[in-house]
Formats: structure tokens, C-alpha cells, sequence
């Protein structure tokens, strides 16, 4: 099991007024090659649940394993942890630092003691990889767009080769058409094997995307499962501030008006599929 | 958000000192401050001591927030007593030892500045733990307000420290998300020597300034849309009044100091 979470409590500034209880009793599991979306309220203990997939905070009680090892013990190597496991922040354009773009790509291989040639093909593959065009290496980051920003922030912690993505909203505060393009850049490094969580609060990004959700809310896991059993859930979502996709609503009311539409359906496809069918039929009736 | 509020110190609480008006609470402090300059004995300082526990402990403020302000001068406070013992001369020897002698006035006077050190910090402790930030600013800019006639900046100053103290809690947290990020990124903050740790520390402190400045920018930026320009003619939505519980402070601060001037007089020890 890639990564298993048990019984993971964390109380901020504790024994002070401002204490707080951000991740209650939290268990989650999860295999390779998935592809997991965590969606919560803001506030809900989402951020501070991924730092500790890689041994960033780490509280008790609660245990975490990265590939059967207990990041909670003294002897564990965390940088191994965090070659293991990449970490993207959210707003990860914000850490950029370096004065061209492959310096800043190139920081996080350098920190593992790479050869000078094993980081150059690195940073070349990263920057592909995030869909950058080579001639940005000798620019500076900071002359260069917030979302290709971004691409380069992500394109640094790639470059460290991790076997297991984490992000933390990737696609805030960009347009639609920027927020597409990221996420189908995600989904292309799952597509190489990659195991990635994304930590997202829009329903329709996660059910496009992921195998399995959990839903936070209040720093404990309120449901998990399949996009499709996570969805079925659409009153009490709405009740913690979470929406189901738009495509899970219409399939839902047209089932509760007697048309013959399965349960559980939330992709647009399928929706409009078993719309189509419901037409044909119809007209099949009337003919 | 809560922990935006906080400045190292601050609780919030709905305490009586906490309801005293920043002035007072100013002024009380330097009083305060003052009237432990006043006592000349121990016999000045135990009841001194009193008041500031019974004060603390009117607050609800757990002792130990109170005491944990002590840690930073800890080594200020030791040094003085240290130098003290081994230098003052005078009353009977104690202890001699080669060419150390430590005499009953050296132990006297060691103690006695100690003990000052110690209440000065419990005192003003005593201000910032019930004192937020922003009614701090506000107090002493209406403290400072007369010197403007002859040209004291007092509401700049006052603007200035209230957005940098706006900012520390922000830029505490910046700096936390950015370690954690080049953290992710196997950087080491913790390991090697000096010249390593410093150049460790680039990859947290560019990334500091860069969003410092975005920030500030920001901030004209939105200052400006709201047209601010400088404190004149500036109303205030939050008006400072002194109530009845000041007056009361006034009276309590008076008596202190009569009492300390009396035992003073008394000479008990
Ligand atoms: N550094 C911190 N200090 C104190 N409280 C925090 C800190 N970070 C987060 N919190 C609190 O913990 C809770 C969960 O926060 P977070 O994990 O950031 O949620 P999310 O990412 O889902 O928005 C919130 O109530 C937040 O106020
Ligand atoms: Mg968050």
C-alpha cells in the first residue's frame, strides 16, 4: 500500500486560545497507480492533511506509511520520503526563486546529489512534460505568465521523479481554459504511472479525473469511494458546501421525474447517453 | 481568520484589563514601570509582584504565557545578577574563595536587580497579553497626537506599525508554506554550516520579498482605490473612551504607588 493513513489527529497551537482541531481520526488508503481526488469545504483540514504524506508535520496520534514505512519514526529518511513522494502547494508559483527557469527546475534534483547531466535531461523532460516550450529554460521565472508559473513550480517537483503526485489545487485562480489544460497536464503524468492525489473543491474536476474520492469535512473523512458513491450523497454535500457535477444533478432529476436513468451516473457522456436512450425510446412509443 | 489576529502575545478575553482602554492601559504600564523604579526594598517588590500575579490572573491568562516572556531575557537578568554578586562590595563576607568574595550586600543587591528586571518584563508582559495589536496603535497614536503641533508624524507612525503588525502573522505563515515547499523539494534548513545555512536560506528569503513586495503593492493599490490620503481630516469609526473602569485604574495605580512609597518609608526590608 503506497500510502495509508490511520487515526491521523493534528490540533493547531494547542493549550492556546486559538487551538485548533484541523484533521480528526483520519484513515485513507491508497494503491498504486490511483488516481484520488480529496475535495472538501475551505477549511476543511485538506492542506494540512497532504503535508503530512510526506513527513512534512507529523502528529499524534496517527500513523502514516509511505510504502510500509512509518514516517512518524525517528530513524526514517524523509528526504528518501519526498523523493518518493512530490508535493505541489497550493499557489506553487510563489515559491519560484532561482533566476532562470532551469536553475529553478533543476533545485530540487540538485538537493538529491544528481550529476550535472542526469539534472540537465531532468529538467528537460520536466519542462515537457508540463508542456513548456525549451526556450523558456534562460528566462526568468518571474517575467513569465501566472499560469506558465505555475507549470514551472509543478515542472520542479517533477524533476525529482517522484512515483507519487500530490497537488493542492492545482487549478485555483486560473481561467477555464487554463484550468483544463492543467488538469489534462495531470492527468498525462498519471498517465505515465504516476500515482496522483489532488486535493481539489470542485466536484466536476474530481469526478472528471479521479478513481476514488474522500470528502473531508470538519477534518474528518465524511464519505469515500468511486466518484459514483461519493455523489449519491448530493443533499448532505450540499449541506457541508460541496455541489455535485452539474451532469449528477440533471441525471438525478430526471430519474426522481420517472425517466429511465441509472443510478450513480456523472459523467457527461454517460448522462447523455442514457438521455438518448430515454428519447429513442420515447419516440419508438409515440411511433 | 483567528490566528490572523495574533501577534506572538495577544489573548483575547473579555477580562476587566482587558476592557481598559489602550491609553490607560499605556499609561498604567509606564506607571507601573515607574513605580517599580520607586521601591526600594523587597518588602516594595513582593507586593508589586502581587499585583501583577493577581492581575494576571483576573485576565484568565494561564501563568506560564506570563512567565514564557521571561525566556528571552533570561540571560540579561542571569548576567545582572552574576555581576552583582561577585562585584558590589561592602556588609558582611559570605563566602571567599580565592579571589572571589561574595559579600551579603553583593547577594542584596543581586537579588534586588534581578527582581527589578523580572517585574519590568511581568509588566509590560502584562500590556501585550491583553492589548491587541491594533488598539495598541490606536492608544499610542492618540497618546502621541498633541506632538503634532510640533510636527511628529503621529498618525504615519501609527498607520505604519499597525500594517506591519497586520503583516507579521501573514508573513510568519508565508514563510512556513515556503520552508514546507522547498522542504518538498529536499532542501535542508537545518544541517550544515554556517555559510551553508545561509545560502539555505535564498530559496525561503526571495520568495519572502517577492510576495512582501507584491503585497505592499496590493495594498497602496487598494488604499489608494478607497482614497486614502494621510491622517487629515480622518474620523475614526472606533472612537477611544475612558469609562468608569479607567478612573478606577487611575485609583488602583495611585494606591500602588502610596503604598510602595510607604513601605519605602517603613524600611521592613
Ligand atoms: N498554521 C495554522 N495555524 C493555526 N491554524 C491553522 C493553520 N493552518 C490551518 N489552520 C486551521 O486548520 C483548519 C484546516 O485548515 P486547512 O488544512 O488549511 O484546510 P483546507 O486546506 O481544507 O482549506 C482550518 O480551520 C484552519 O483555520
Ligand atoms: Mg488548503
Amino acid at each position: 500500500m503506497p500510502i495509508e493513513v490511520k487515526g491521523l489527529t493534528h490540533v493547531y497551537m494547542p493549550g492556546t486560545p486559538f487551538e485548533a482541531r484541523a484533521l480528526n481520526d483520519v484513515s485513507l488508503s491508497i494503491r498504486d497507480g490511483e488516481f484520488i481526488g480529496i475535495i472538501g469545504h475551505t477549511g476543511s483540514g485538506k492542506s494540512t492533511l497532504i503535508v503530512h504524506l510526506n513527513g512534512l508535520e507529523s502528529s499524534s496520534p496517527g500513523v502514516v506509511f509511505v510504502n510500509g514505512v512509518d514516517l512518524g519514526l525517528k530513524e526514517t529518511d524523509l528526504i528518501a520520503i519526498r523523493r518518493t513522494v512530490g508535493l505541489v502547494f497550493q499557489y506553487p508559483e510563489y515559491q519560484l526563486f532561482e533566476e532562470t527557469v532551469e536553475k529553478d527546475v533543476a533545485f530540487g534534483p540538485r538537493n538529491l546529489g544528481l550529476s550535472e547531466d542526469e539534472i540537465k535531461a531532468r529538467v528537460a523532460d520536466a519542462l515537457r512534460m508540463v508542456g513548456l516550450p525549451q526556450d523558456v529554460a534562460g528566462k526568468s521565472p518571474f517575467e513569465l505568465s501566472g499560469g506558465q508559473k505555475r507549470r514551472v513550480a509543478i515542472a520542479g517537483v517533477l524533476a525529482m521523479q517522484p512515483s507519487m503526485l500530490i497537488l493542492d489545487e492545482p487549478a485555483a485562480g486560473l481561467d477555464p481554459a487554463g484550468r483544463r489544460e492543467m488538469l489534462e497536464l495531470i492527468k498525462g503524468v498519471h498517465d505515465t504511472g504516476v500515482t496522483v492525489v489532488m486535493v481539489s473543491h470542485s466536484m466536476d474536476d474530481v469526478g472528471r479525473y479521479c478513481d476514488r474520492l474522500y470528502v473531508l469535512n470538519r477534518g474528518e473523512i465524511a464519505w469515500y469511494g468511486t466518484p459514483a458513491e461519493v455523489f449519491i450523497h448530493e443533499e448532505q454535500l450540499h449541506e457541508i458546501g460541496l455541489d455535485v457535477p452539474e451532469c449528477a444533478k440533471l441525471a438525478r432529476r430526471l430519474r426522481k421525474s420517472g425517466f429511465d436513468i441509472p443510478e450513480g451516473l456523472y459523467r457527461t457522456d454517460d448522462v447523455c447517453e442514457a438521455i438518448l436512450r430515454n428519447l429513442r425510446k420515447g419516440s419508438d412509443a409515440t411511433c | 481568520m483567528l490566528k490572523n489576529i495574533t501577534l506572538g502575545q495577544y489573548f483575547p478575553g473579555n477580562s476587566l484589563i482587558h476592557r481598559l482602554d489602550p491609553r490607560t492601559k499605556l499609561l498604567a504600564t509606564i506607571a507601573l514601570i515607574a513605580i517599580v523604579f520607586v521601591a526600594q526594598g523587597f518588602s516594595g517588590f513582593l507586593l508589586l509582584a502581587g499585583f501583577v500575579v493577581a492581575c494576571a490572573a483576573s485576565t484568565g491568562i494561564h501563568l506560564k504565557f506570563l512567565v514564557r516572556g521571561l525566556k528571552p531575557l533570561m540571560f540579561i537578568i542571569l548576567f545582572t545578577f552574576i555581576l552583582n554578586l561577585f562585584f558590589q562590595t561592602g556588609g558582611t563576607v559570605l563566602i571567599s574563595i580565592w579571589i572571589i568574595r561574595i559579600t551579603s550586600n553583593g547577594l542584596r543587591m543581586a537579588g534586588f536587580m534581578a527582581a527589578r528586571l523580572i517585574l519590568l518584563v511581568l509588566s509590560s508582559q502584562l500590556l501585550t497579553l491583553t492589548t491587541s495589536p491594533i488598539a495598541l496603535t490606536d492608544g499610542l497614536e492618540t497618546l502621541f497626537r498633541p506632538l503634532q503641533v510640533i510636527g511628529f508624524p503621529a498618525h504615519e507612525i501609527a498607520m505604519m506599525m499597525s500594517i506591519a503588525l497586520r503583516f507579521i502573522p501573514t508573513l510568519m505563515d508565508e514563510a512556513d508554506k515556503i520552508m514546507k515547499a522547498q522542504k518538498a523539494r529536499g532542501a535542508d534548513f537545518e544541517t550544515g554550516g554556517l555559510i551553508a545555512r545561509a545560502k539555505a536560506m535564498v530559496p525561503l528569503l526571495v520568495p519572502l520579498f517577492v510576495g512582501a513586495f507584491r503585497r505592499a503593492e496590493e495594498l497602496a493599490l487598494a488604499m489608494d482605490a478607497r482614497c486614502y490620503r494621510g491622517g487629515k481630516g480622518r474620523t475614526r469609526m472606533k472612537q477611544l473612551k475612558f469609562q468608569g473602569i479607567d478612573g478606577l485604574a487611575a485609583l488602583v495605580i495611585a494606591a500602588l504607588l502610596a503604598a510602595v512609597i510607604l513601605l519605602n518609608r517603613l524600611n521592613l526590608f
